[in-house]
């Protein structure tokens, strides 16, 4: 493990009348050399491409070796990069590194393809993820699947314990959505996609913290980042699990904004309008005063979620996940104390109605929701817009666990 | 993850010495290479911790490759280039090359080939593969703060040894202490050595169980004086004239027929003489920076020597005075204990002068913290306040 497993070079050509490499040789060295510790991404095989992640395609794929077992790759995209690796993507690198949780997408190697002429001898990168059968999206764009009130329970418990593990390691998802909530075929749910996370610090008292506000998926924007704040924190991810904790009984995004603009107005249609009386601070946010806002409106989360949510206390955690004020928002802790996880029923295991459906279901795989309907993969403005088409044979074409 | 720490045989039959570069050669190519990465990283307003990244990115890419393989300043470059972006303080590779070119003679720069930038691209993806992606790396500068924040005495005598300690953190990046011994080691050792050197002698600190012998018991297990000594003998050794003096010389000029200049192995071999007094009696002369080759050096490569004071010293018990144009404000130690050292700290003292400003997403405080146990089904007792936005 020490300096002696350095690796067996070979030993490079040298030209006589200089001793530095010229460049054929050091091409050749680059081709030859046998990075310890980055293996071939052929080592894996891959069998379907299965979605788009913040910075490049993800595939499924299954080990060569003896163990076949199976892996996402999620290729670095790096062809328009002027400035070299991504920073994304070292962050996203850097933080999957420092995350380990049963509820955290695990990031098992990252591979390369071999540098060749071919490539300029530049190399592709694969980040090596364990593979998960299901995204919560595409679960909840098939009406075949149904979650009993336990098993709702248990996707939103580990959603949070994901959530409260990330933040409580000073680390912000802010791209929380259906889409990048991963169920293993044996219910375990991963927080996946890392690609717009961040570290964030608590923000000293003069000297507020300057985050890009261009974060998460306009359908799971907390308002405070439509406001233009820059100085948030956990609770922006906290908004987007309301989010997605009302969609596990709509089975679709409960706010469709197709603009900021009209973001808020929902927002403000089903939370009430955005005022100091509810909301201390929201007047001196960057954006209060050029956003519409809509006046008078009354707070109906309650009201209007009662009929898909049923059960009380379902209903009275989405109320203090969907608060307007990021400070009055419940954080990860005190949501897993909400009663709606201590009564019955309780949390049931997720693995036996999952036992249930033998394919994979991705949103990226999913028919679209109706027809004529343009499904939309919503990024953060910046990245660019992914082309939601799924492979020609489309559908749930991906039969193999 | 990879394990990145060698013994002394692994450092000396290391790549470039198995292609034929002695290691006192090799030991002189870290270090300027370490040197060019600081000067260039100070000039570019860079943070002591970005450029400390990517000094330990370079010495520990030269652990799997050859200086003949590739010469040592666009390596630097392209550590300093990573580091950028891994410790949130991006430059543009273009302006990296810049200030590059900036600092380094026109021979020095031509091994950056035709097309610089290019060449840092490729590079930058050889480096990554070399040391596995694995970005995160500990310095001892957290770890110096930390434990000066334990110690009892006098406040302003603490004050020097902190900022000696300090100056010997950034000094120590240019030897392979960062390829034998983990931060907290290093920090320890060096604060020794300053504190040796500025007569600030602990006697008391906070936390003291009887056990303890001396106050780094406290942080780190079976610290040894022979170990200490060992390391501060490498740091010290970059200020003996014995160490040669660094010339424009490539691997190409050094390898086939020159012997190594001088017998002693600058880092690798510990003095026997092990004692500290022994390393303060060691008389100490200022390098020769006015030598013919002076004029291959960047500009700024003999700051070190340059150090306010340092260079009137001629023996270390000069030390003991600590350098007078190093402000002494410029670390805020307040008066009453517990000493309270703002995180990460306002103004390393002295060195990277304009670096005083961490940078604003410093990365280093959650990975101090190990993950935290998976939560089990019953939260405990009430959750604890976590006012993740500050009372205005």
């Amino acid at each position: 493990m020490q300096g002696g497993s350095a690796p067996r070079e070979p030993a490079p050509v040298l030209n006589t009348s200089s001793t530095i490499l010229n460049m054929r040789e050091k091409e050749k060295y680059i081709e030859d050399f046998d990075f310890p510790f980055c293996d071939e991404s052929s080592k894996y095989e891959k069998v379907a491409k299965i979605g788009q992640g913040t910075f490049g395609e993800v595939f499924k794929a299954r080990a060569r070796n003896s163990n076949k077992k199976f892996v996402a790759m999620k290729k670095v995209l790096m062809d328009n990069e002027k400035e070299g690796f991504p920073i994304t993507a070292l962050r996203e690198i850097k933080i999957l590194q420092l995350l380990k949780h049963e509820n955290v997408v695990n990031l098992i190697e990252i591979c390369r393809t071999k540098a060749t002429l071919h490539n300029k001898y530049r190399s592709t990168f694969y980040l090596v993820f364990d593979f998960c059968e299901h995204d919560l999206a595409g679960l909840l764009s098939n009406v075949n699947v149904k979650f009993s009130l336990g098993e709702i329970k248990k996707v939103m418990q580990q959603l949070l314990n994901g959530l409260y593990y990330i933040h409580s390691n000073k680390i912000l998802h802010r791209d929380m959505k259906a889409a990048n909530v991963l169920i293993t075929k044996n219910g375990i749910l991963k927080l996946a996609d890392f690609g717009l996370a961040r570290a964030f610090s608590v923000a000293k008292s003069g000297q507020a913290n300057k985050y890009t506000n261009r974060v998460v998926t306009l359908w799971y924007r907390p308002p405070e980042l439509l406001l233009g704040d820059r100085n948030y924190g956990p609770p922006v991810d906290m908004w987007g699990a309301g989010c997605i904790m009302a969609e596990m009984w709509t089975r679709s995004p409960i706010m469709q904004g197709p603009t900021e603009q009209q973001q808020l107005i929902l927002i403000s249609q089903l939370c009430g309008s955005c005022t100091p009386d509810v909301w201390p601070g929201v007047e001196s946010l960057d954006l209060y005063n050029k956003m519409e806002l809509p006046k008078g409106q009354k707070r109906k989360v309650k009201e209007r979620l009662k009929p898909y949510v049923k059960d009380p206390y379902g209903c009275d955690l989405l109320d203090k996940l969907l608060q307007l004020d990021p400070a009055k928002r419940y954080d990860a802790d005190t949501a897993l104390n909400h009663d709606f996880f201590w009564t019955d029923p309780m949390p049931c295991d997720l693995a036996n109605m999952l036992a249930q459906h033998t394919q994979s279901m991705f949103e990226y795989l999913a028919p679209p929701r109706r027809p004529g309907h343009l499904r939309h993969h919503h990024h953060p403005p910046g990245a660019q817009p992914k082309p939601a088409q799924p492979p020609q044979d489309s559908g749930y074409q991906d039969r193999v666990f | 993850m990879p394990y990145w720490y060698y013994d002394k045989k692994d450092l000396q039959n290391t790549p470039s010495f198995r292609d034929g570069i002695p290691n006192d050669s090799e030991n002189r190519y870290r270090k300027e290479g370490a040197r060019f990465i600081i000067d260039t990283g100070s000039k570019m307003d860079l943070g002591y911790n970005t450029v400390a990244t990517g000094v330990v990115y370079f010495h520990r890419f030269y652990m799997f490759h050859s200086f003949r393989t590739f010469p040592r300043y666009i390596t630097a470059c392209c550590c300093l280039f990573l580091a950028g972006k891994v410790e949130e303080t991006p430059k543009k590779c273009k302006d990296i090359i810049k200030v590059a070119k900036s600092l380094l003679t026109e021979q020095k720069f031509s091994t950056f080939g035709e097309d610089p930038k290019e060449e840092v691209m490729t590079l930058e993806r050889i480096l990554l593969q070399t040391i596995k992606f694995d970005l995160q790396v500990e310095h001892p500068y957290g770890y110096l703060l930390k434990y000066a924040k334990c110690l009892k005495g006098d406040k302003a005598k603490l004050q020097k040894m902190v900022q000696m300690a300090w100056t010997f953190v950034n000094d120590s990046l240019c030897t392979t202490l960062c390829l034998q011994w983990e931060p907290e080691v290093i920090a320890v050792a060096l604060m020794f050595l300053a504190g040796k050197l500025s007569k600030f002698e602990v006697v008391d600190w906070n936390g003291r169980v009887s056990k303890h012998n001396a106050w780094w018991d406290m942080f780190v297990e079976d610290i040894t004086m022979e170990l200490l000594e060992d390391i501060c003998h490498q740091v010290l050794d970059l200020y003996s004239p014995q160490t040669q003096p660094s010339g424009g010389d490539s691997p190409t000029q050094t390898t086939a027929s020159k012997p190594p200049k001088n017998e002693k192995k600058a880092s690798v071999t510990p003095p026997t003489s092990a004692s500290p007094v022994a390393a303060i009696t060691k008389p100490v002369v200022t390098p020769v920076k006015n030598g013919s080759d002076v004029k291959l050096e960047p500009p700024k490569i003999d700051m070190r020597f340059t150090y306010p004071g340092y260079p009137a010293m001629p023996a270390y018990p000069v030390y003991s005075a600590p350098p007078p144009a190093i402000p002494a404000a410029r670390l805020p130690i307040p008066a009453g204990p517990p000493l309270v050292y703002p995180e990460p700290p306002p103004a390393p003292p002295a060195r990277f002068p304009p670096v005083n400003v961490p940078p604003p997403n410093y990365f280093s405080p959650m990975q101090a913290r190990g993950p935290l146990p998976p939560r089990g089904p019953i939260p405990p007792g009430p959750p604890p306040p976590r006012p993740y936005y500050p009372p205005p």
